[in-house]
């Protein structure tokens, strides 16, 4: 993984720019393997910056977080960069809200860092619950290691990776300014099995799954929150006329809700699985949204935030897009 | 199934070309199956998927979209777009459960009224055969 | 055998079932059944659904209280509109296997439902409800109940009180209503010996000792008046700046219970209806003049704190908060209210 104190000095030096108004990276959480966003607004607050396998969080999603309040008479808008730690899977939603003009590149500072791989929290929580002091993890070739009560515990990456990083394309940052360390090259690749075996069910199955699924929502929008990539000003469901989702929460709405998300995210999904961390019931939004990434690879050859350059999926076109099934 | 259900589709057309071709089928008198309740959209483009899936969720059995030839488009380009998206959605509901069949596209041109009661018979017979729509219809349990 | 009020006895476990089903013939019984790895209160026909297995559910029992959607009136259109009330909730229902915390959150409630409106469709289940609650033999991580002065083991918020003590459950019954559950099958239930008494002290202390996180406040009154002199404090902004207002930890706390009121309808009939809302979402108090009161997620991060820490005190002498510790669990950001409050020790006005 990458060198902290490295980390820690480049952090410093940039928040110690007079054109830099905050940097986002990661610090110790307040239990067991929870880690947490922290905002450096001086130079002595980036010493609390950590990297470990544990540091899940997509910190993109606090560009699109930022609050700006009404300037006052006379007051001078606040043109200062915010400066962000990413991952691989970060940097390609960066690079997507690049590309739709959600920010302007000059208005941030990115510090990338080639991932080897975070650790599931459901997993290692389920493998050592009620872990009430924090824990540090780290590295060594293909374990992890970690001390708790005293002991050494050394488990396979396997075992507690997440799902997402075993299958990672994109483990070094494809867009940066400060490149923590030697990019590491993509080795693995994406088969989608869990896509193709759902889609390989009949069709009353299919919703038989996700019916089940669906009846658990609590239509709480963590999902949409936690997501770098949800920032419409006003979210299909707060709208009230037309409203085209009810408030009830029942099957049929929660259906609705959660197709429409993972549409709207069609091309634009970086697969960084926050909407599925987030979701207090354990809804698997991870094989709605890659089952749209597999299609969108197929059907039209175009991957999400790799070049902030190209055009977005859906304001585009082919000539020969597919008319298949069109009378 | 019932013999005599008679499914509900509702038709997104096309201002310039497609219900100009519907409206064409209607003055030469072209008889076509009376299943389809037609709204009329400036462009194919317009179509957002929550209209699609707000058509099958109020009870629609089925939707046809209907847009220009891939170039004649009035607004240039709105059908192309519109293509792309339609051939996501389908995916989608397939995967969710939903039998795409239920959702067709088609291109009509304003002077193809024939084409037009031909695509409406064809999608109406064929959403006959898949039934009633049983998923995720509005519950209004109240 | 008389059964007076917190007289105390033991239920072997082999015969849970049977009491469960007699309980079942009269009442509606939710209890704990698991699905996806996650416990819900669900309502059981069969004993063998219960799931007694866990520390605590994914939503809280409040749900069935409060319930998520809940129908007001319904009406229909055109000329001669007819409303028609929704018919009270009579049945009679129980609920077995809620925790300590989950049940004094129902007295928390109370005084939102009870105050100067009387709620209806709250007080009717309410009035309807029984409440088997169950000692938490092995509490998690976040869980703070004894932080305020509250207990795993406590009986003071249910009618009857189960503790597993090994091969038997001790069982306190707490009240009247309590005393008829019991009544009813009296055959299974034997009078508790000081040794089972001793179990259960011993059950108690093991799961006091196993709760490690404290909220460390001196009393409620220390707590409300510090909170008072550092409203205006950065340290607010420092914690919200963090806040995704995902909503997730006021869907899943025992005690919160902001709502909206909405119209449903079709063309010729609707209804109106009662959904939970969610106070760290902007929208909930955006005006129709477009002003909205608190416009950042600092004010509603700091007025979600403020009411449970603050202004609920005040208003009922009582803490909206019981330590379940879901809302430290679910946030993806790990904001965590026991962290957040302790320091506010430290903070300067």
């Amino acid at each position: 993984m990458v060198n902290e104190k490295q980390l820690k000095t480049e952090a410093k030096k940039l928040v110690a720019r007079d054109d830099v108004k905050y940097v986002i990276g990661y610090e110790k959480g307040t239990y067991g393997f929870q880690v947490t966003p922290c905002f450096a607004f001086t130079p002595e607050d980036t010493e609390r910056f950590i990297f470990s396998p544990l540091c899940v969080h997509n910190l993109a999603v606090y560009f699109m977080l930022e609050e700006k309040p009404p300037l006052r008479k006379g007051e001078k808008e606040d043109t200062r960069k915010i400066g962000v730690v990413v991952k691989g899977c970060d940097a390609r939603a960066v690079v997507q809200i690049l590309q739709e003009k959600g920010l302007k590149r000059e208005n941030i500072v990115i510090i990338g860092v080639p991932c080897t791989g975070i650790i599931d929290p459901k997993k290692i929580n389920a493998k050592f619950p009620h872990q009430v002091k924090t824990v540090d993890v780290k590295e060594e070739g293909n374990n992890f290691v970690f001390n708790i009560n005293g002991k050494t515990h050394n488990i396979p990456k396997e075992e507690l990776l997440f799902e997402k990083c075993k299958q990672c394309e994109y483990p070094t940052p494809v867009i940066s300014d400060i490149l923590l360390g030697e990019p590491i090259k993509g080795s693995k690749k994406e088969e989608y099995k869990e896509i193709k075996t759902l889609e390989k069910k009949a069709l009353q199955e299919k919703w038989k799954f996700w019916s089940k699924e669906f009846e658990r929502c609590i239509r709480c929008y963590a999902c949409r929150n936690a997501c770098p990539l949800c920032y419409c000003k006003e979210c299909i469901v707060d709208q009230l006329s037309p409203q085209w989702i009810q408030r009830s929460v029942n099957l049929s709405e929660n259906t609705v809700w959660n197709i429409i998300r993972a549409y709207h995210l069609a091309g634009r999904c970086s697969g960084c699985g926050e909407c599925e961390r987030a979701c207090p019931m354990n809804i698997p939004l991870t094989k709605l949204n890659k089952k749209i990434e597999k299609d969108i690879k197929e059907l039209f050859e175009y991957i999400a935030g790799l070049n902030p350059e190209e055009k977005p999926l859906l304001a585009m076109f082919k000539p020969n897009d597919t008319e298949e099934t069109i009378l | 199934m019932e013999k005599d259900f008679e499914p509900n589709i509702i038709g997104f057309l096309c201002n310039w070309c497609s219900y100009a071709g519907a409206d064409l089928a209607g003055t030469s008198r072209i008889q076509y199956p009376p299943n389809l309740k037609v709204i009329r959209v400036m462009c194919s483009g317009r179509i957002n998927p929550i209209f699609v899936i707000n058509a099958l969720q109020q009870g629609a059995d089925g939707v046809l979209i209907g847009g220009c030839h891939p170039g004649d488009c009035h607004y240039e380009r709105g059908n192309y777009l519109a293509r792309r998206r339609y051939a996501i959605l389908r995916e989608l509901l397939e995967y969710i459960g939903i039998d795409p069949g239920r959702v067709r596209m088609t291109w009509v041109s304003a002077s193809e009224g024939k084409k037009f009661a031909e695509v409406v018979k064809e999608v109406t017979d064929e959403i006959r055969e898949l039934g009633p729509i049983q998923h995720f219809k509005r519950e209004n349990t109240w | 055998m008389k059964v007076n009020n917190m007289e105390k006895f033991v239920l072997p476990k082999e015969k849970l079932s049977e009491w469960i089903n007699k309980i079942i013939s009269t009442y509606q019984v939710f209890a704990p059944v698991k699905e996806e790895e996650l416990i819900f209160f669900k309502q059981i026909k069969n004993p063998s659904e219960i799931d007694l297995e866990f520390v605590n559910s994914a939503v809280p029992p409040k749900v069935l209280l409060f319930q998520q959607t809940e129908t007001l009136f319904k009406f229909t259109n055109g000329k001669n509109i007819q409303i028609t009330p929704t018919t009270s909730h009579n049945e009679k229902t129980l609920i077995f296997g809620i925790r300590p915390c989950d049940a004094k959150s129902f007295s928390i409630l109370d005084h939102v439902f009870k105050g100067d409106y009387k709620d209806p469709y709250y007080l009717t289940k309410r009035k309807n409800m029984l409440l088997v609650g169950i000692s938490c033999n092995q509490p998690a991580v976040n869980c703070f109940c004894t932080s305020f002065d509250d207990s795993p083991t406590s009986s003071k918020h249910v009618d009857v009180l189960l503790t597993d003590i090994g091969d038997k459950y001790y069982v306190e019954v707490q009240n009247e209503k309590g005393k008829q559950l019991v009544e009813s099958t009296k055959k299974l239930f034997t009078p508790a010996t000081e040794k089972d008494s001793n179990k259960k002290k011993d059950v108690e202390k093991k799961a006091f000792d196993t709760i490690t996180r404290h909220m460390n406040i001196k009393n409620v009154d220390t707590l409300v008046k510090k909170l008072d002199i550092i409203f205006d404090a950065p340290y607010w902004k420092n914690i919200a700046m963090k806040c995704l207002g995902c909503g997730a930890c006021t869907y899943l706390c025992p005690t919160c219970h902001c709502f909206d009121i909405q119209d449903e309808t079709t063309l010729t009939k609707g209804a109106r209806i009662r959904i939970w809302d969610s106070c760290m979402r902007p929208e909930y108090t955006l005006h129709a003049s477009g002003h909205n009161p608190r416009p950042g997620r600092m004010n509603r991060v700091r007025n979600r704190i403020y009411h449970k820490y603050n202004y609920y005190p005040k208003n009922h002498q009582v803490i909206a908060c019981v330590g379940c510790g879901r809302c430290i669990d679910n946030c993806p950001v790990n904001i965590d209210i026991i962290d957040v409050i302790t320091k506010t020790a430290e903070v300067k006005p």
